[in-house]
């Protein structure tokens, strides 16, 4: 097994890039072990319907990160205080499924640092009945990775702050994420310590009994794949919020001049059905302002593009542009 | 473990159906066994063309998530879209109800290729 240091990059998509480079382009025969933390992000399962997950105000106000993983599962809210930690390994057919090896090692270094955790249900580590760790896998090729996160010292107010409060406004088929109780590790720890010496204590557990630390340095020409996979897939819209399985969009809201009910059909990222409905008063037929949200990108920047030279009084009334396209988030 | 005499079977899994110069493709008892519990399956849409040993799909059990890999290349004519509401079909019917894609063969010696069912069972029982 060899480690990959990734430099204290925070940027999840540069990390996630680095994962599943190890995965499918370095040593095939070779296990990776590596470390991330970040600066706040969402993450949202492989199979999520990203705009559900997320609270899209507080994100975009908050510079809040979102990104999907490969792996499947609920939607998860880190930052620096997390350290997620990936095996990158062959998938020999007894590894693929198995949590308690790939968090066995992790288990053991908590317990010693005084940290009752234990694995529960299929896949999450929890101390007093409270988690401090979800885990997901991804196997291609026969390759896969094994990850979780480890909330080491997570802004707890801002889980739920930056997760979607009112998930009624979605209808998608997609993985729905399970809210679960939650706690940070270092409130249970015997001695405190920071989230690097923590890196260092898990790095010693999980090396155990091997010389030092076998490390796997990156070179320029895996930077160079790293960064290009970052911006092909995970800095990429249409990985990130175009690959939500189909769903509906129902929003409503009360203007001055009225109620706006809006429903879209978004398949594959682009609004395939678009209704308006409401009291608001204006002159110009709304069917003209559906007809120009069909085949557009869920997307306020993409949907202001396609609304720029309409005339907004005269379909909307008192209600602007920039209004119409904010109440569709 | 349920493995039909009639069917073909690839090295990841699938099985493979002849109809009528087209063919229907899903995953085994087998797979869907080490799976566990599918929670959503992604699938291409009619159309697209699929490509042997690449990646067509991926299926999301409660464990993990794998890539599914298309036994012979080909344009898919039909997708099961009942998986969208269903995916635990790939676990109650993996032969029958949870057929996954029919497609239009490109290649007719691709599925020569494939193991029969005898081949299949001896492959599954040295892993």
């Amino acid at each position: 097994m060899k480690y990959i240091n990734n430099q204290d990059i925070m940027d999840i998509t540069i990390n996630f890039a680095i994962e599943e480079y190890a995965l499918t382009e370095l040593d095939i025969n070779e296990t990776y072990l590596l470390f991330y933390s970040m600066t706040p992000t969402v993450i949202v399962g492989k199979n999520q319907n990203t705009v559900e997950e997320i609270n899209m105000d507080y994100v975009r106000e908050n510079n809040v990160t979102v990104c999907r993983r490969l792996s499947g599962g609920g939607a998860v809210y880190n930052d620096e205080g997390d350290l997620s930690f990936s095996f990158i390994t062959k998938d020999d057919g007894s590894s693929f499924n198995n949590y308690k090896k790939f968090t066995e090692p992790v288990v053991r270094a908590l317990r010693n640092m005084g940290v009752n955790a234990e694995l529960l249900g299929r896949n999450d580590l929890l101390v007093d009945g409270k988690k401090i760790s979800g885990n997901a896998q991804f196997s291609t090729r026969g390759r896969m990775f094994s990850h979780g996160t480890l909330m080491f010292d997570v802004n707890l107010d801002n889980v739920a702050k930056a997760l979607n409060p009112d998930p009624e406004k979605y209808l998608s088929k997609g993985i729905k994420s399970v809210r679960s109780r939650v706690t940070n590790i270092r409130d249970h720890l015997k001695e405190d310590m920071d989230i690097h010496q923590f890196k260092e204590m898990l790095l010693q557990y999980i090396f155990e009994g091997e010389k030092g630390i076998p490390e796997y340095k990156l070179t320029e020409k895996d930077w160079k794949r790293i960064m290009e996979i970052a911006e092909k897939r995970y800095r990429n819209w249409d990985w990130v919020y175009g690959k939500s399985p189909e769903f509906n969009v129902k929003q409503t809201k009360r203007f001055p001049s009225g109620k706006v009910d809006v429903r879209l059909e978004v398949k594959k990222g682009l609004i395939e059905q678009a209704a308006i409905f409401g009291d608001f008063f204006a002159v110009g037929d709304i069917h003209d302002i559906e007809k120009r949200l069909v085949g557009v990108k869920y997307k306020r920047e993409d949907l202001m593009d396609a609304l720029t030279d309409i005339d907004a009084s005269y379909y909307l009334g008192k209600i602007s542009k920039e209004e119409f396209v904010n109440m569709l988030f | 473990m349920n493995i039909p005499k009639e069917l073909k079977y690839s090295e990841e899994h699938e099985w493979v159906k002849v109809e009528d110069g087209k063919v229907r493709i899903g995953i085994t008892d087998f797979a869907q066994d080490e799976l566990g519990d599918i929670v959503f399956v992604e699938l291409p849409e009619a159309g697209d063309e699929v490509e042997a040993d690449e990646p067509f799909g991926s299926v999301e059990s409660v464990k993990t998530v794998s890539e599914l890999y298309a036994p012979i290349s080909g344009k898919v004519l039909e997708v099961n879209e009942d998986l969208d509401d269903s995916p635990e079909f790939v676990n109650e019917s993996p032969y029958e109800k949870a057929w996954m894609i029919v497609v239009e063969p490109s290649d007719e010696s691709e599925i020569e290729k494939l193991m029969d069912a005898d081949a299949y069972e001896k492959m599954i029982s040295e892993e």
